[in-house]
């Protein structure tokens, strides 16, 4: 038997990841560096949001309420997404390392589900494989070029770097059912995540003229998972809901 | 998204006198039997220089006409019209990508383009340079605008030049989404609540005037250039697109029991015409030459954006590529 | 300015007076050609501007195979590619390829041959030819196509000049078909307004 709520907590943080980073992503439709990044932007933007609605669709069947309104009505002190995603896009730098380090970690967490136990996930792990392939591919393009031209690009994604890598190591924050979901063979662990995740970002950067801090020596930046988060998502979630909340019970 | 208020030069001189009348007899013979101009092929200067001027419009008409509707696109209600409307604009980017490169084709580089744009030099759909106050001008825009726009678009997919025709056979196919999409959403709005209702028409008593706008100024008023006609590089008049639009549209707004905000609006079928009250033109060349709601809004989003992507641009400059035309 | 749209709020415009933008973008182009379905033939598509192989294929995937059901892509530097003349009627480019002469020894490589089979179309590929250079790869070919419909104009490619995707990323494109959002189709709403007509009488 499968506790279900360490399944939940679970998927609410990766469906809560999701939403939120590619509500951010949509963002930047019209106002990227090039047309071309408008639109690679958008593509993750709409994978992420159907990938998180495929996630509440499963806590659903697990006896959550409705997709739209478990996105649309709940307060930021509901969510469990990491601090990382919530923070404003800022610069291009800025919104493409975010997507760099959130994303290889994703298709990690990914990948180690297509061996659920639970076999929604399993089922699910493989079909999006595609997509996190393509957004993997999309990140470590760019952090090569970028991260290897002109003087103000290295040194910008060098910053942003250093500025999100606490964040970024918050997508690990420990779960209380970390064992729970081992043991049962959901998922093999946020720690096995990071892991695997330092290696592959590392192995990117080293090509690059960027410098990867010392992941030992840097402080966490934990709170998103149990509902502690920045000034910046009670706005995101009150934009967002703004037009349904005029009316949640309409049919829009 | 594209209306048919392009701006053509006024052609004074049309230069033909300069050009080679053996190779302008076969150019014409070629667009006379049907076939497409290639980039490749003899062209007529006044040809080129028009082609350009419109196509570049038709494509800073689609950047430009992303932000109105983007003006929602955090908000949009729900998932189903989250996902529709971000994959809705985007496409409106990606047109405006294909439609640069079949410019590019006949000589101006996108960034010439750009610069234009950024300049004021260089104009685009004057419909939107109007604001989307609300959710549901968004939803006039997704589907009425489109529609216009569709109407425009298919005309000139039956134009002479080749890669133009062939961007635009891409980019109807992919509005037929759009159309369907906007439609569905001011369904779910003339059929829900009170409030959804008034939303709904108070959008379309906003957005009429301009969308009467869009097909450009009066045949009566606007400058008639039968040698664009011949050349198949304007397809129809203005005039006659509209009364197109209005011939598909009108009775399907009305079906949802809207009103549109012109006492004068009826067909006359006698004639198969529509007649309404003339827009007003002034205003349309008010708006055009830099005085609407939002023209400086819209430039200066245009030129934040290059100016906060011009470190990117700068990283991606390889001298081992080179800038050439595309072929087709 | 206050803006209706929340996103240009947090942009900070500058309103000043509008300059020209710096020119510095110019980067390569490239053409695309991509594969509907597995087993049929590769379409030019239309180009992109890039400034290597790998961002072309990225710039590519997003838009050429976006909205469009896609089996596999390519790219090549638009310079990399050799033009024919163009032709018309029933008059083919391939009366005006020399006839095969002796081969001549050297290093044969591998060049992707492209026929223009209706002016207004796009150019469809048509096969790889093993040969020292592309005049003679095409007069090597010259027999097989010339009493065929007329080629209108013709690309040919060195292999090596072109960038495929990799076997393994065709990934990329499996649920492509899967989001419905993005079709037509998906947007049906006869009956709502056939109840609110009803409604209404």
């Amino acid at each position: 038997m499968i506790n279900t709520e360490a399944l939940k907590e679970l998927i609410y943080k990766m469906a809560d990841d999701q939403l939120i980073l590619g509500h951010r992503n949509s963002e930047w439709t019209g106002f990227g560096p090039l047309l071309e990044e408008d639109i690679a932007f958008s593509s993750m933007a709409q994978d992420k949001v159907g990938q998180s609605h495929a996630l509440y669709q499963i806590l659903n069947d697990l006896g959550e309420r409705e997709p739209d309104t478990v996105a649309f009505m709940r307060n930021a002190n509901q969510f469990h997404n990491s601090q990382l995603v919530e923070l404003p896009n800022g610069e291009y730098d800025f919104s493409l390392v975010r997507h760099f380090l959130f994303d290889t970690a994703e298709a990690i967490r990914f990948q180690m589900l297509t061996e659920s136990s639970y076999t929604p996930l399993a089922q699910l792990a493989n079909k999006i494989k595609g997509e996190l392939r393509y957004h993997t591919m999309h990140a470590d393009v760019w952090i090569k070029q970028l991260g290897s031209a002109t003087e103000e690009s290295v040194s910008r994604l060098q910053g942003s770097l250093d500025r999100l890598i606490p964040y970024a190591m918050g997508i690990f924050e420990p779960s209380p059912f970390e064992v729970q979901l081992i043991d049962d063979n959901v998922f093999a662990g946020e720690g096995t995540l990071k892991q695997h995740w330092q290696e592959a970002i590392s192995l990117v950067t080293s090509k690059t003229s960027l410098n990867l801090p010392d992941l030992s020596l840097v402080e966490p930046i934990y709170g998103g998972r149990i509902g502690k988060h920045t000034e910046h998502l009670q706005p995101l979630l009150d934009e967002m809901s703004e037009v349904f909340k005029i009316d949640p019970t309409a049919d829009w | 998204m594209y209306g048919g208020g392009n701006t053509f030069e006024h052609i004074k001189s049309n230069g033909l006198e300069n050009e080679d009348p053996e190779k302008l007899a076969q150019f014409e013979a070629r667009i006379e039997r049907g076939e497409k101009i290639e980039s490749t092929d003899w062209m007529p200067q006044l040809y080129r220089k028009q082609l350009i001027r419109m196509i570049e419009q038709h494509a800073h008409s689609e950047i430009i006409g992303a932000l109105p509707e983007g003006t929602w696109i955090t908000r949009a209600p729900g998932f189903k019209r989250k996902l529709a409307l971000m994959a809705k604009v985007q496409d409106e980017v990606g047109h405006a990508q294909l439609l640069y490169s079949a410019a590019e084709t006949l000589g101006k580089s996108r960034e010439q383009m750009i610069d234009d744009l950024i300049n004021g030099k260089s104009k685009y759909s004057n419909i939107f340079n109007y604001p989307a106050f609300t959710w549901a001008d968004s939803c006039f825009i997704s589907w009425l605008v489109d529609a216009g726009a569709i109407v425009n678009q298919l005309a000139n997919a039956r134009g002479s030049y080749g890669p133009y025709c062939r961007a635009l056979e891409r980019i109807c196919a992919e509005e037929s989404f759009h159309l369907k999409y906007g439609h569905h959403c001011v369904i779910h709005m003339a059929t829900g609540t009170e409030k959804q209702r008034e939303m709904m028409q108070a959008a379309i008593n906003r957005w009429w005037p301009p969308m009467m706008h869009f097909f450009g100024p009066s045949d009566k008023i606007s400058v008639h250039s039968e040698i664009l006609m011949r050349w198949k590089v304007k397809m129809g008049s203005n005039d006659d697109m509209r009364n197109q639009f209005l011939d598909m549209y009108v009775p399907k707004i009305w079906e949802l029991g809207f009103t549109i905000p012109d006492e004068n609006l009826r067909k006359n079928e006698e004639s198969g015409r529509w007649e309404y009250t003339e827009p007003d033109w002034e205003e349309f060349k008010r708006v055009i030459n830099g005085d609407g709601p939002c023209n400086k809004e819209r430039l200066a989003v245009r030129r934040t954006a290059e100016e906060r992507g011009r470190w990117v641009r700068k990283a991606l400059l390889a001298p081992k590529t080179e800038y050439i035309a595309p072929l087709a | 300015m206050e803006s209706l749209d929340p996103r240009v709020n947090r942009l900070n415009l500058s309103l000043t007076e509008l300059t020209s933008k710096a020119p510095l973008d110019q980067l390569g182009t490239y053409e695309v050609f991509s594969q509907l379905r597995e087993g049929k033939p590769y379409f030019h598509v239309g180009p992109v501007h890039a400034p290597n192989c790998e961002m072309a294929f990225l710039f590519a995937k997003e838009q050429f195979s976006r909205r469009q059901t896609c089996a596999g892509l390519f790219v090549v530097e638009t310079r990399n590619i050799q033009v024919s003349i163009f032709t018309e009627g029933e008059d083919t480019v391939y009366n005006y390829i020399d006839d095969q002469s002796e081969i001549k020894n050297g290093n044969v490589q591998s060049f992707e041959l492209f026929h223009l089979k209706k002016r207004g179309k796009q150019h469809e590929h048509i096969g790889t030819i093993e040969a020292p250079d592309a005049e003679v790869a095409l007069s090597l070919v010259k027999s097989e196509f010339i009493n065929d419909k007329p080629v209108y104009n013709i690309w040919i490619v060195k292999t090596s000049d072109i960038e495929f995707n990799q076997e393994e990323d065709k990934i990329i494109w499996d649920t492509l078909p899967d989001k419905k959002f993005r079709d037509a189709i998906a947007y049906k709403a006869a009956d709502k307004i056939k109840e609110f007509k009803e409604r209404q009488s």
